[in-house]
């Protein structure tokens, strides 16, 4: 067991521009107390690669990818993140932690720290980037984001799509090689939902590896590489697209689409 | 059919959005404001009818007594005490140090961080301007009377007092020949055992025990200078003679230069067997001088010493009764004015540090160097202050002054500025523990929270007093003052860490998790994240926990410690003049509290409402 382990980290962090997966999940399950949320998960995600995670409220999709960054403890199977196992070692949680971005559906920013000190946090107290490289940086990840006029304003007084963008930019300040998104816009309106889609499109574009949980089917179409579809704590269907959209195998799948569509 | 119905149901606004226009006169404006807020129904109206008479009535009693019968003097005589207790008055410049760190400091750190109204500004200015002004004013305000009973059974007083030049002395015989004479009529000092004697006798005329028909003295009134030769008023020797048959008489003198006078009273006894009947001596144009202090100042030597008469009764305030002043001037003159010579000096040095430390502090608020000049000369204050007031084992400049004697404000500021500053992270560390995931440290710091927060504060007081020495003999040689500021921090982090602790159940989980998703440690979170905004929304009840505790402060008192109510306490119990004025003492030690307690709150409700403590959502 431990040499399997051994010999994963040590392929994984050999060469990072080969096609081995930057996340391995094998046979992960997790338990809220009694209840099974996850069953026997296994997904491999490549660098660069945008999979998408859609399926029922309920289906286990968020509590698995808080296990990811370790939200959540899973109790059996592996979870290898760029090479670490997640583990109860402290080191390696924090380890992972700097390695994954992550946005949430409320959005979690810090509200009385300005947009600006919301993105520096991290880069200064944890990789103790100086002050003024930090803000160098979180004011071209604002402009890139397209809110470079509100870096000094505080969260309150930003819109829901705002908010949203800046929480991607304190993500993509700690330079993740992963990012995590936990139904972005489900808590926007229709309008600011856009806004926030298509900052991740530019994201996706730019080669980032993203794990995205979304309702949003349009952006699961034009963006994914690949479509992961949750029911009751486990993968029912998994594939590209225009498999997943066009000729899903699953009588699940099928229900689920039918409706949705 | 349907042509008219859709007609009703379709609208289009037209495209200009029509004009905005005034409201109704009456809703705006100052009419408006009362309209809205005062009268808006007959209830509230009769409200406000019924809350403003009350109101009304309320201060102007007070204020009546305040203006015509309260004796202030108690404040006045006393501000030493009630500042800085017993303090070695060799000593006292390390308390006014300390009392000008603390000014200059506030004023720097208001300078840089905060800002001060500019209604504050003109109250302040406005102050200082009396200061100067009021005493000029008052100069030539007529000093009220003073009272002397002539009485048979004691030979009369000889009233000595310092006149200046060109003074008016006007004195009047008023023989009690019946009842309504035993009223004082005339405000002023009245000679405290006249005091006595008038309400002895008031009360014996009421019984029926003296009747007062039976007038029977004759008395003679002089005044006399300084070699006790007699002075003239209008060519003649300034004399009253008073007989049974002619009873009362005045007279008026314009005294002829600065020195010692002389009111000499003399009864004629070898005439009369039958010695009976009381008369008051009213003397007005003389000023209640305390003749210790003519000695003290120096003064004694310029005017001579006093002349030398038998039972003298000199002008000095302690030995007179105060009844009250007769209009406002006088109140001016008499109770505002010494108070106003006693604070000028100290007011004025205040007011210079603390403008001077605000200047520099908004000229330098941008510049780190006086930020952090700041900062670092509030944390090193409370070390400094510590040892400027105890002093240094074995120094010649700093000896030792127990906590002991430390007392009055000094001493109620020092418990609470040492409560506030040890409480607060001990309050903080209590609540963290409170959450901790280690049962030990939460089951520890859980008991003793309940613990503290389950016995009054006076128990452990005492605790501290008496029984912590017992369990550790080590203890008993602390200090008891700083055994007490032990004890006030105990008490008060208890309930400081119930507060923050219902301020970290607001902050939303969702905030712990994207700090930990960010690669945040659990200080970094709690540091950063957590405890800002935990305390940010809890300021309202960590600075009412420490009003709280700078007015708990007074408890002291009750093992032994003279803090601002011990001390005024024992001023009005200890020295008998002063025994008729606890009112007045005990109601400037309520204006200390109250103006201290605003001050406290009013910064609060500023931290809440300002950029750097609101919580934006």
């Amino acid at each position: 067991m431990t040499m399997q382990q051994e010999e994963v980290r040590v392929t994984t962090n050999s060469n990072n521009n080969s096609r081995e997966p930057i996340i391995i999940c094998r046979n992960v399950n997790k338990w809220f107390g009694n209840f099974h949320v996850l069953k026997d998960i296994n997904l491999e995600v490549m660098p660069q690669e945008v999979v998408v995670i859609i399926g029922p409220s309920g289906s286990g999709k968020s509590t698995f990818i808080r296990c990811i960054n370790r939200l959540e403890e899973h109790q059996e199977g592996q979870i290898i993140v760029d090479g670490i196992e997640l583990s109860h070692d402290v080191r390696n949680i924090a380890a992972i932690r700097s390695e994954i971005g992550m946005v949430f559906q409320q959005f979690n920013l810090f509200p009385h720290l300005t947009v600006l000190q919301n993105i520096t946090l991290a880069p200064r107290f944890v990789r103790r980037q100086p002050r003024r490289d930090a803000e160098k940086i979180a004011l071209q990840l604002l402009d890139r984001v397209g809110i470079p006029e509100q870096a000094r304003k505080y969260p309150g007084q930003l819109s829901g799509g705002q908010q949203q963008r800046v929480a991607i930019a304190r993500a993509l300040a700690m330079q993740p090689k992963i990012m995590l998104f936990d139904e972005p816009t489900s808590a926007l309106d229709p309008e600011m939902i856009k806004e926030v889609l298509d900052v991740m499109k530019e994201l996706a574009q730019s080669g980032m590896t993203m794990l995205v949980v979304t309702h949003e089917m349009g952006f699961a179409r034009e963006v994914a590489d690949r479509i992961v579809f949750f029911d009751e704590g486990r993968i029912v269907e998994m594939g590209p697209p225009e498999h997943f959209f066009h000729n899903p195998q699953h009588e699940r799948t099928k229900l689920f689409l039918s409706q949705i569509l | 059919m349907r042509a008219p119905d859709l007609e009703r149901q379709i609208y289009v606004a037209p495209v200009e959005p029509p004009p905005a226009r005034r409201p109704p006169v009456t809703s705006v404006g100052a009419l408006g404001w009362l309209r809205a807020n005062l009268f808006s129904s007959w209830a509230n109206s009769l409200a406000t009818l019924v809350t403003g008479a009350l109101l009304l009535w309320f201060l102007g009693t007070f204020v009546a007594w305040a203006v015509t019968s309260a004796q202030w003097s108690v404040v006045t005589n006393n501000l030493r005490l009630i500042t800085s207790g017993l303090y070695p008055r060799a000593e006292i410049w390390r308390v006014e140090l300390t009392a000008a760190l603390l000014v200059f400091l506030t004023g720097l750190g208001l300078g840089i961080w905060g800002r001060v109204a500019r209604s504050a500004w003109i109250a302040v200015l406005v102050a200082l301007a009396a200061i100067v002004i009021v005493p000029v004013l008052a100069a030539n305000i007529p000093v009220p009377p003073v009272h002397i009973l002539i009485e048979p059974q004691r030979s009369p007083s000889s009233l000595v007092f310092v006149g200046a030049a060109g003074d008016e002395v006007r004195v009047v015989l008023d023989p009690l020949t019946d009842e309504a004479d035993m009223a004082v009529r005339q405000l002023g000092y009245v000679e405290s055992q006249s005091r006595t004697a008038w309400s002895t006798q008031a009360r014996a005329v009421q019984t029926g025990q003296l009747d007062l028909s039976n007038y029977n003295l004759s008395l003679r009134v002089r005044v006399l200078d300084a070699s006790l030769s007699p002075l003239s008023a209008s060519g003649n020797p300034a004399t009253i003679v008073s007989t049974p048959e002619a009873e009362s008489g005045s007279l008026a003198v314009t005294l002829p230069r600065d020195g010692w006078y002389v009111i000499e009273v003399q009864r004629d006894d070898e005439d009369r067997d039958n010695n009976a009947g009381y008369a008051w001596l009213h003397v007005e144009g003389v000023e209640m001088f305390p003749s210790l202090e003519v000695v003290r100042s120096g003064r004694a030597a310029e005017l001579g010493p006093p002349p030398d008469v038998e039972r003298p009764l000199y002008t000095e305030e302690r030995a007179y009764r105060f009844e009250g002043t007769r209009d406002f001037p006088e109140f001016v003159s008499l109770q505002v004015r010494p108070f106003l010579r006693t604070i000028s000096a100290e007011a004025f040095i205040g007011f210079g540090l603390f403008a001077n430390g605000w200047i520099i502090g908004s000229l330098g608020r941008r510049e780190k160097t006086v930020r952090r000049a700041a900062i670092a000369g509030w944390i090193l204050a409370g070390p400094a202050i510590l040892i400027i007031l105890y002093g240094v084992q074995g120094s010649r400049t700093l000896p030792v002054v127990p906590g002991s004697v430390w007392g009055g404000l000094l001493l109620t500021i020092l418990l609470t500025f040492v409560g506030i500053t040890a409480s607060f992270p001990l309050g903080v560390a209590l609540a963290l523990g409170r959450r901790s995931d280690l049962p030990v440290i939460k089951w520890t710091c859980t008991l003793f929270i309940e613990v503290i927060r389950g016995v009054p504060l006076i128990t452990i007081l005492f605790m501290a007093k008496l029984i912590v020495p017992f369990f550790w003999s080590g203890l008993s040689n602390i200090d008891l003052t700083v055994r007490m500021m032990i004890g006030l921090t105990l008490f008060s982090a208890a309930y400081l860490a119930e507060n923050v602790r219902g301020g970290l159940q607001i902050v939303p989980h969702g905030q712990i998790e994207a700090a930990r998703a960010l690669g945040m440690n659990p200080l970094l979170t709690t540091s950063l994240i957590v405890l800002p905004q935990a305390l940010r929304a809890v300021i309202p009840a960590i600075v009412g926990q420490f009003i709280s505790l700078f007015k708990d402060t007074s408890l002291v008192a009750v093992v032994g410690l003279f803090e601002l109510v011990g001390i005024v306490d024992t001023i009005v119990s200890g020295q008998p003049i002063y025994r008729p004025y606890q009112r007045e003492a005990y109601i400037f030690v309520a204006i200390i509290y109250f103006v201290i307690s605003y001050a406290m709150s009013d910064v609060s409700r500023r931290l809440e409402t300002s950029g750097a403590g609101s919580v934006r959502r």
